[in-house]
C-alpha cells in the first residue's frame, strides 16, 4: 500500500559561492577592507607606475630620439663601441653590459661601471655618443622597483606590497559570494558606491589570473632577497652566494693585472649559431687580466629561453648553460622578469598590460571610493579621508607627468623625482584646502597640461622633430591623445537608455 | 631568430575567449541556468588558453592567451553595461554583505597586525624553507617553489588573521607553523 504523497520540490541547487556562510563573508570584507586602507596609496603608486613602466623600452625609445637607430650591430662594431665606451668612462671600470639591438629596442647601448657610471649609445659602425639619456624612464622604473627608497628596502617594501595585494585577492574572492551571478552586472550611473562596487568586483575577478601572476612574482622578485638571506642563514652556514651559485654562472679568476680592452670578436665566433639571438654582454674587469665576459643568447618562443656563454680573456669557455636543459626551477625564475613586465608578446601584450595595470590601479582606489561612499552612505562621512585619497589618486599621476617635462628638460633623474615629490607634496597641502571635486578637476587638468607639455619639451628640447625612429612619434601621439582626453571634462558621458535602479547596492 | 608575432594568434584568441565569455553570459543571465552553455564557454576559454602553447611556445603561448582573455572578457562585461537612475535610498536598503563590526582593543589590533606581518611573514618563509630541504626534486626547482610558497603562504595569513575574531588561534597556528617548519629545515638541511 502506498500514500501517493507528492515529492518534496528539491531545493534550488546553490552555485559554491553562495554557499560561503555570511558571517564569514562579513569577516574576511573586515579583513579585506583593512588591509586595502592600509596598503591603498603604496598599491595605487607601485601598479600605477608599474602599469607605465611596461613601456620602459619604448620610453627609452622616445627619451634618446636623436640617437642612433640601428636594427643589427656586428661583432666589429660591438668591439669598436666597447673600446670607445670604455676610454670615455672614465677611471675605475669594473663592468661594461651591453645591450644589444632588438626589434623592441633598436639601440646599442653601452652601461659603464666605473668611478662615476655612464650610459652610451653607439651607431651601427660602433661610434660612440654620450647616452645618459633616460631620465624619465629611470624614475619611472625606479619608482616601480623600489620606490626611490635606498635599494635593499625599497625592494622589500615593494615586495612586501606584492604579498598585501595577492592577500586582498585571496580575501575580494573569499568576501564575493555573487561571483557568478554578478559576473557580468556592470551597472554605472545610480549610487556612486554600486558602480564602484560593479567595476571594482567585475575588473577584479575578470582579470584575476592577471592580478594573481602579476602580484605573486612582483612578491617573489621583492621578496628574493630576504628569502635568500634567511636560507642562506639557516641551511648555508650564513652563506647567502651559496644559493646564488646554484643559479649562475660563476664569477671569473680574479686576476686585476692590468691588460689591454677584452675583444670580444673571438668569442663571438665560438658563439654556436642555432638560430638564437644575442641579447646582451656582460663584461667583467675588461682591463684586467682575469677579464671576462658573458654573452646572453635568446631562443625564440620561450619565456626563459636564454642560453648564457661565459668566456675568459683568451675566449675559452668557462660556461655554458642552454635553455632546453633547463630543470623548472630555472625556467620558472628565468621566465619571471618578463612575465611580471609584459616583455614577452610583443606590442599587443604590452598594450593589454597596461591596459589591465590600470585595472589593477583602478582596483586600489575604487576600494578606498568604495569605504569611503559606505561610510557617507551611514551618515558618517570622512571629508579629510576623501580629500586627502582625492589628493593621492590625482597627485600620482600629475606627479609623473611632472617628473616627465623635468626629467626631459634637464637630462637628470634626480631631478624627475624633486619634481615628482614637489607636486605630489602640492596635491597633499592642496588637500588641506580644497574640495575633493576641485582636487580632481585640478589633478585631471594638470596631468592633462603636463603631458602635452612634455609631449613640447620632447619637440623642442629632446629633437622629437627630427626624430628618426617612428617609436618617437608614436609616444608623442600617444601623449597628445591622453592629455587632450583628460583636459576635456566629462567625455563618453552616459550613451544608455537609463533603467531603474535595483534595490541592491 | 625573432619570437613568432603574436598579433594574429591574439585576434584569434580574443574572438574565441569573447565568444566564449558570451555564452556564459547567456547562461548566466537567463532565469536557469543552461549548463551546455556554461560548458561550452568555458571550453572555449580553456581552448583560446591552452592551444597558443603549441603556436607561441609553451609557457609564452598560455601567458599572452591569459592576458588576452582577461580583456575580452572584461570587453564583454563593459559592451552590456546598464545606466541607472540616481535613487535616494536610505543605507538600511542595502543588500550587499558588510564588514564585521567587531569589538577590539589596542593590543588585540597590534597582535592582529604584528600575525598579519613579521610573524605571518617567519611561517610562511619556515614552509618556503622546509619545501626547499623535504621536497624531493631538483635544487633549483625546491629554491623557486619554496621561494614562490613564501608569498603565497603570507598573503593566505595576512587574509586569515585580519580576518579571524580568534586571535589567539591564529597566534598559536602561526607560531607552531613557524617552528615546526624551521626545526625540520634545518635538521635536514638542503641537499
Amino acid at each position: 500500500m502506498t500514500t501517493a504523497t507528492k515529492p518534496p520540490k528539491p531545493a534550488k541547487k546553490k552555485d559554491l559561492m553562495s554557499r560561503i556562510p555570511a558571517g564569514f563573508v562579513r569577516a574576511v570584507l573586515r579583513g579585506h577592507s583593512s588591509l586595502g586602507l592600509a596598503f591603498a596609496a603604496l598599491i595605487y603608486l607601485i601598479c600605477l607606475s608599474g602599469s607605465i613602466a611596461v613601456f620602459a623600452h619604448e620610453f627609452q625609445r622616445w627619451e634618446s630620439a636623436a640617437g642612433p637607430h640601428i636594427t643589427e650591430a656586428s661583432p666589429d662594431a660591438v668591439q669598436t663601441a666597447f673600446a670607445g665606451a670604455i676610454a670615455a668612462g672614465g677611471a675605475g671600470v669594473e663592468h661594461v653590459y651591453i645591450t644589444l639591438p632588438s626589434a623592441d629596442f633598436p639601440r646599442l647601448l653601452l652601461h659603464v661601471d666605473a668611478d662615476t657610471d655612464r650610459e652610451f649609445l653607439a651607431d651601427a659602425a660602433g661610434k660612440i655618443a654620450p647616452g645618459q639619456d633616460f631620465a624619465w624612464t629611470e624614475f619611472i622604473t625606479r619608482l616601480h622597483i623600489n620606490l626611490h627608497l635606498p635599494v635593499t628596502w625599497g625592494i622589500f617594501l615593494v615586495g612586501l606590497i606584492g604579498v598585501a595585494l595577492l592577500s586582498s585577492l585571496i580575501s575580494g574572492i573569499l568576501a564575493h559570494p555573487r561571483i557568478f551571478r554578478d559576473a557580468f552586472h556592470l551597472r554605472l550611473g545610480g549610487s556612486k558606491r554600486l558602480q564602484e562596487a560593479d567595476l571594482h568586483n567585475r575588473l577584479g575577478v575578470w582579470a584575476l589570473p592577471f592580478h594573481i601572476f602579476i602580484s605573486l612574482t612582483g612578491a617573489f622578485l621583492g621578496l628574493t632577497t630576504i628569502i635568500v638571506g634567511v636560507l642562506g642563514m639557516a641551511m648555508f652556514n650564513g652563506d647567502a652566494n651559496k644559493v646564488y651559485a646554484l643559479f649562475f654562472p660563476p664569477p671569473p679568476v680574479d686576476d686585476p693585472r692590468p691588460a689591454p680592452v677584452l675583444d670580444l670578436r673571438p668569442m663571438y665566433a665560438k658563439l654556436p649559431q642555432d638560430g638564437g639571438r644575442i641579447t646582451y654582454i656582460f663584461t667583467e674587469h675588461p682591463t684586467e687580466r682575469g677579464g671576462a665576459a658573458l654573452f646572453n643568447v635568446k631562443q625564440p618562443d620561450r619565456m626563459a629561453g636564454t642560453d648564457s656563454y661565459a668566456f675568459r680573456r683568451d675566449a675559452s669557455i668557462y660556461n655554458a648553460q642552454k635553455a632546453a636543459d633547463n630543470n623548472l626551477g630555472e625556467d620558472l625564475l628565468g621566465g619571471m622578469g618578463q612575465l611580471h613586465f609584459g616583455w614577452f608578446g610583443g606590442g599587443i601584450v604590452k598594450i593589454i598590460y597596461f591596459a589591465l595595470g590600470l585595472a589593477l590601479t583602478y582596483l586600489a582606489a575604487s576600494g578606498v571610493n568604495i569605504w569611503l561612499a559606505r561610510r557617507r552612505d551611514k551618515g558618517r562621512p570622512a571629508p579629510r579621508w576623501e580629500r586627502a585619497w582625492a589628493a593621492t589618486v590625482w597627485g600620482q599621476p600629475a606627479g609623473m607627468a611632472a617628473a616627465a617635462v623635468a626629467g626631459l628638460a634637464a637630462i637628470s633623474t634626480p631631478v624627475a623625482i624633486g619634481a615628482w615629490l614637489v607636486v605630489s607634496l602640492l596635491f597633499l597641502l592642496a588637500a588641506i584646502r580644497l574640495s575633493t571635486e576641485s582636487l580632481s578637476r585640478i589633478g585631471r587638468l594638470a596631468t592633462g597640461a603636463l603631458t602635452l607639455l612634455a609631449v613640447a619639451v620632447h619637440l623642442g628640447l629632446r629633437d622629437g622633430l627630427a626624430a628618426a625612429d617612428p617609436m618617437a612619434w608614436i609616444v608623442n601621439l600617444v601623449l597628445v591623445a591622453g592629455g587632450v582626453l583628460l583636459l576635456i571634462p566629462r567625455l563618453g558621458a552616459q550613451k544608455r537608455p537609463v533603467e531603474p535602479a535595483a534595490a541592491t547596492a | 631568430m625573432e619570437d613568432t608575432p603574436a598579433l594574429l594568434p591574439s585576434l584569434l584568441i580574443a574572438v574565441a575567449a569573447g565568444a566564449g565569455a558570451w555564452l556564459l553570459r547567456r547562461s548566466w543571465q537567463g532565469k536557469t541556468q543552461q549548463t551546455g552553455l556554461v560548458a561550452a564557454g568555458w571550453l572555449l576559454i580553456a581552448a583560446a588558453t591552452i592551444l597558443p602553447a603549441w603556436l607561441l611556445g609553451p609557457a609564452r603561448g598560455p601567458f599572452i592567451a591569459l592576458a588576452i582573455v582577461s580583456t575580452a572578457a572584461l570587453a564583454i562585461v563593459a559592451a552590456n553595461y546598464s545606466v541607472r537612475q540616481a535613487k535616494a535610498r536610505a543605507a538600511r536598503e542595502s543588500l550587499a554583505p558588510e564588514p564585521s563590526d567587531r569589538a577590539t582593543t589596542k593590543w588585540r589590533e597590534t597582535l592582529r597586525w604584528l600575525l598579519a606581518g613579521p610573524i605571518g611573514m617567519i611561517a610562511a618563509m619556515g614552509v618556503g624553507i622546509a619545501y626547499a630541504a623535504l621536497v624531493p626534486g631538483e635544487q633549483q626547482t625546491r629554491l623557486v617553489v619554496g621561494g614562490m610558497i613564501v608569498p603565497v603562504i603570507w598573503g593566505g595569513c595576512m587574509a586569515w588573521t585580519l580576518a579571524d575574531n580568534r586571535i589567539l588561534r591564529a597566534t598559536a597556528v602561526l607560531t607552531g607553523v613557524a617552528i615546526v617548519s624551521f626545526t625540520a629545515a634545518i635538521v635536514k638541511g638542503f641537499a
